[in-house]
């Protein structure tokens, strides 16, 4: 403690000045003793003397003194930044230009990994979330991974020894909420009752389930629905809800943090598991084996390891495979922490994101070598300072340590501007709407996480920066640098410090514009994608009668009544109704085989399944080829089916499928027309084959869990139909929710989302990669030429011609550049066959990208050549020999 | 061995208290000299290192000063203990004393026998 209260008094007291106070304290000392001397008979000299010998002089006990009173290497530390922050103050440009640039660097780095944090890093939202997992089923030989059957679940939960709790839940369940305001359609998910304990979640509000709820129709809220549609009310728990009409209790509030375990969806409501049927009217039977649709997540027991649980696993897994050995066979758990990415999506999205993260450490390597060559050049500049101070007795460990600090302000000064941009970036990247059926949170924004890393980024740039001019500068050779010569070139090195800038800067800038050339082409080309239906003049509303206790025939009047209401209304030319909208990321799909040749020809052909209503191809603006169009189905008839193009090269190789008979799904559709290819999930596909089948003949079977779409074509502007088809839907009944309003071309343009934000992240990072090279490699270059007017002015003095010593410096240029192309062109060969996945219509090698960017680069590192050794060239020898 | 022995590391704190406790406030001065006397002049004071040992023990709180004059009317900062202080001598003091025992009994092992 006393020590502690002492180093508190030294840290307050360092770097002030004032001695007074002792000097006065050493002068009566001394002034005493002397009295004392002179009283024991000693001359007023002699006895000074002595007091000053004995006191061990005054100066050094001045000097012992000052470093007790305050922290000396504290002080020497503040000196040494007051002077760094000086000298940064004093060249504003340099010091602007280079904290620009490293910000630019940390700032797009710290926006990529505030996205690596959130998706990958940023464990569940719920208690110990390292002891949490998410178990799923993986049948051998196909894709990982499966939900879980009812009883799957149920045996594991009874079996398995390794968790204190296993808990079940289904994923997504749509519901229209009514009550105060508008109605509107929310996305819960119905849970086992122990849910909300083995997620060790406390509610913000009420509580969660218990064993007692299993079957009561209870509700919890999420914070962000309850503030919405409640207000916030304090006194709701024990109120009734009406969702899609059935009346739920709401028995708690989960916390604002809580979307559910998967972090990307955005679920608002949970309900318990036994009353999900009241919300979904098609749910698997309760006890087959064979529908896998049950989310299940695990809490682990307190001391068992992770490969304990597996081993446990893999022994349950062996079990039930004899027990039920039809369905669980080849089947096996595996399981990851709750809350990770997807398994599906998990490769997809981390290729995504090391994709980006190459692409900003790069920006960030470019933009840091033009820095080290700013500070290089000026440590050049300032060489004769630094040799003036050796001379006076500065140690270089000092002057290295001084010129380091200089680089370390520069990177943490970069990097704070650098946090900034990116909180604005990501708050701009936030407000992007993903195009999804279904609600998603993908919000970004900096965490700790992110701060840290930026700061790690920042102290080691600036640190990195700082290595080599602190090496170089330090060490001048002294009688050059004060005569004011270029001490720093070393003559006779043919390799130097920048020569390696250039070529490290030419190859980092081969590998990012390659990377972000090859995405912005590939933007290019996707705007040129026949999508095989309009963009203009279509509006998109969806509904979804069957959650307002519609029964299918219900439905099917519902729909057919609001088509006349609309048609009716000025300006409409058409209106149908179809169940998702073409390219929504994905639909119902089924394998089809012919009727009757399934025997012989038994590989089924993927087939994406849409509901139409007659009129429909007419109205997107989809050809119709052959055959009639729909008209006259009855639910029980025999069902019908329009097939596109693709459908019948794939199944029928090309001849004329009209009256054929094709079979998926356990059902037999009669083709009765052919209709031109559109683009069914995303616009990368390549052409898939689809089936459009009758609506009113479908929906009762196989009601669709996403509603119904009508689609409106008008010649004028589809947006201004959106309120007169709004009143129309609630003239018909005012408690009907409406969702999924828009017109098709924000439809469209949302499905272009994933090549939108890929090449707008990879044009913006490879916008300021470009400028960021073009202008340090021009001023590395540049730079590095204009030190040798003087050695060029020698040449021409010599009798050299200029013309030939253009081209010995170009020559030179030219070596270096080629080296770095010939170090960065594999790179970047490799680095884009991983950027294939993204890529639409063009070849991850394109041919264009890969020849442009180097010539680009030669280009540029030549003309950025060739001026200074001609302007070097040009003057007269005498007064280049005399420049420096 | 004779002549005069150099202060040991860290005794001259304990040394400055003690006489501190024993002769109340006293200025630097007098303090070097009081330490020399009762060491019956066996010791060799530096007295430039007292200084930063009596700035030491104010930063830690174990003495406090404030400037007053000499007996011969001089103007001189005078240093005295604190409460602080006062424990800390007792203690020092009990510590040295089985410090000292200790060794002694290595020292002439014969006496135990």
């Amino acid at each position: 403690m006393r020590q502690l209260r002492a180093l508190w008094i030294r840290l307050v007291s360092a770097g002030r000045g004032g001695n007074d106070d002792f000097d006065a304290e050493i002068e009566s000392h001394v002034a005493m003793h002397v009295e004392d001397g002179m009283r024991a008979g000693l001359s007023a000299e002699e006895a000074r003397r002595k007091a000053l010998i004995l006191l061990g002089g005054a100066e050094q006990t001045r000097q012992v003194y000052r470093e007790r009173r305050g922290l000396p290497w504290l002080e020497s530390l503040l000196r040494d930044l007051r002077y760094s922050g000086r000298s940064l103050w004093k060249n504003p440009g340099i010091t602007g230009i280079a904290i620009l640039s490293i910000a630019l660097g940390i700032g797009a780095n710290a926006t990529i990994f505030s996205m690596v944090s959130r998706f990958v890093l940023r464990p569940a939202p719920v208690g110990n979330p390292s002891m949490l997992l998410s178990i799923h089923t993986w049948e051998q030989g196909d894709n990982c991974c499966n939900a879980f059957s009812l009883p799957a679940y149920n045996d594991l939960r009874d079996q398995a020894t390794s968790f204190s709790g296993v808990a079940a839940y289904y994923e997504l369940i749509p519901a229209s909420i009514s009550g105060s305001g508008e109605p509107a359609r929310v996305w819960g998910q119905a849970v086992t009752a122990n849910f909300f304990d083995v997620a060790e979640m406390p509610m913000t509000l009420g509580r969660g389930f218990t064993s007692s709820d299993a079957r009561v129709p209870a509700v919890v809220l999420s914070t962000q629905l309850w503030r919405r549609r409640f207000a916030s009310d304090k006194q709701i728990v024990g109120k009734p809800i009406t969702l899609s009409g059935k009346l739920f209790t709401i028995v708690g509030i989960a916390p604002a943090t809580f979307h559910g375990i998967d972090q990307i969806l955005d679920t608002q409501f949970w309900i318990p598991l036994g009353v999900a049927a009241e919300l979904v009217p098609n749910l698997p039977p309760p006890g087959s084996r064979e529908y896998h649709w049950l989310s299940v997540i695990g809490r682990l027991r307190p001391g068992v390891s992770r490969s304990e649980a597996a081993t446990e696993l893999n022994a349950l897994a062996r079990r039930f495979a004899v027990a039920y050995p039809k369905t669980d066979q080849k089947n096996s758990f595996v399981f990851e922490q709750a809350g990770s990415l997807p398994p599906r999506e998990r490769d997809a999205v981390l290729l995504f994101l090391s994709a980006l993260s190459l692409v900003v450490l790069l920006l960030l390597a470019i933009a840091g070598t033009n820095v080290a060559n700013l500070l290089f050049a000026r440590a050049a500049a300032r060489e004769r300072e630094m040799a003036v101070r050796l001379a006076l007795g500065a140690t270089r460990a000092r002057l290295r340590g001084q010129l380091l600090f200089e680089s370390l302000m520069l990177g943490l000064g970069g990097g704070a501007a650098g946090v900034l941009l990116s909180l604005w970036a990501t708050r701009a990247l936030s407000a992007v709407h993903l195009p999804a059926p279904v609600p998603l949170d993908v919000s970004v924004g900096v965490d700790w996480r992110t701060l840290l890393y930026a700061f790690a980024l920042s102290v080691a740039c600036g640190l990195l920066l700082g290595l080599a001019p602190a090496w170089a500068g330090s060490r001048p050779e002294l009688a050059r640098a004060l005569k004011g010569e270029d001490a720093l070139a070393r003559p006779g090195r043919r390799w130097n410090l920048r020569s390696l800038l250039v070529t490290a800067q030419i190859a980092m800038s081969i590998v990012l514009l390659s990377v972000t050339g090859l995405f912005l082409r590939s933007l290019r080309s996707a705007a040129n994608i026949d999508i095989g239906f309009r963009h203009q003049g279509l509006l998109l509303l969806s509904v979804d009668p069957r959650l307002n206790g519609y029964t299918p025939q219900q439905t099917s009047q519902f729909l057919a009544q609001l088509r006349e209401r609309v048609k009716a209304l000025p300006g409409v030319d058409a209106a149908v109704t179809t169940d998702v909208a073409l390219l929504s990321g994905g639909n119902r799909s089924d394998g089809f085989t012919v009727t009757g040749h399934s025997a012989k020809d038994s590989s089924s052909t993927s087939t994406d399944l849409y509901m139409v209503t007659r009129g429909y191809f007419e109205a997107v603006g989809t050809p119709r080829l052959s055959g009639r169009d729909f008209g006259g189905e009855v639910a029980n008839g025999p069902k019908t089916a329009i097939v596109n193009k693709a459908f019948v090269d794939r199944v029928f190789g090309g001849t004329n499928p009209i009256g054929q008979r094709v079979t998926g799904g356990g059902t037999t559709y009669e083709i009765i027309g052919v209709a031109g290819n559109a683009k069914s999930r995303t616009l990368g596909e390549a052409t898939r084959p689809i089936l459009y089948r009758s609506l009113d003949q479908n929906l009762g079977d196989d009601p669709s869990l996403s509603g119904y779409t009508l689609v409106t074509h008008t010649a004028g502007n589809p947006a201004a139909l959106a309120e007169p088809i709004r009143r129309q839907v609630h003239a018909i009944d005012p408690a009907m929710a409406i969702f999924n309003e828009e017109t098709m071309e924000e439809h469209i343009r949302s499905a272009f989302f994933l090549p939108n934000i890929a090449a707008a992240l990879f044009g913006v990072f490879g916008f300021i990669g470009l400028v960021l090279a073009v202008v340090g490699l021009y001023g590395v270059m540049s730079y590095s030429v204009s030190r040798r007017t003087r050695e060029i002015g020698i040449r021409v003095a010599m009798g050299a011609q200029p013309g030939a010593v253009e081209r010995l410096v170009l020559r030179q240029g030219l070596v270096l550049t080629l080296i770095g192309v010939a170090l960065g062109w594999p790179v970047a060969w490799i680095a884009s066959r991983f950027a294939g996945s993204f890529l639409y219509g063009i070849q991850p090698h394109d041919a264009i990208t890969f020849s442009v960017v180097p010539l680009l680069l030669i280009a540029i590192a030549l003309t950025a050549c060739w001026f200074p050794a001609r302007r070097a060239a040009s003057v007269d020898p005498m007064r280049a020999l005399r420049m420096e | 061995m004779g002549g005069k022995t150099d202060v040991w590391q860290g005794t001259l704190a304990l040394m400055v208290l003690k006489t501190l406790q024993m002769i109340g406030p006293q200025h630097g001065y007098g303090l070097a000299r009081r330490i020399e006397q009762t060491s019956g002049d066996l010791l060799e004071l530096n007295y430039g290192t007292l200084y930063p040992a009596l700035l030491k023990l104010e930063q830690e709180g174990y003495i406090r000063s404030r400037w007053g004059v000499s007996d011969n009317n001089r103007k001189a900062k005078f240093y005295e203990l604190t409460k602080a202080g006062e424990r800390r001598v007792s203690k020092a003091a009990a510590e040295w004393e089985q410090t000292t025992e200790i060794l002694a009994r290595f020292l002439s092992p014969a006496e135990e026998a």
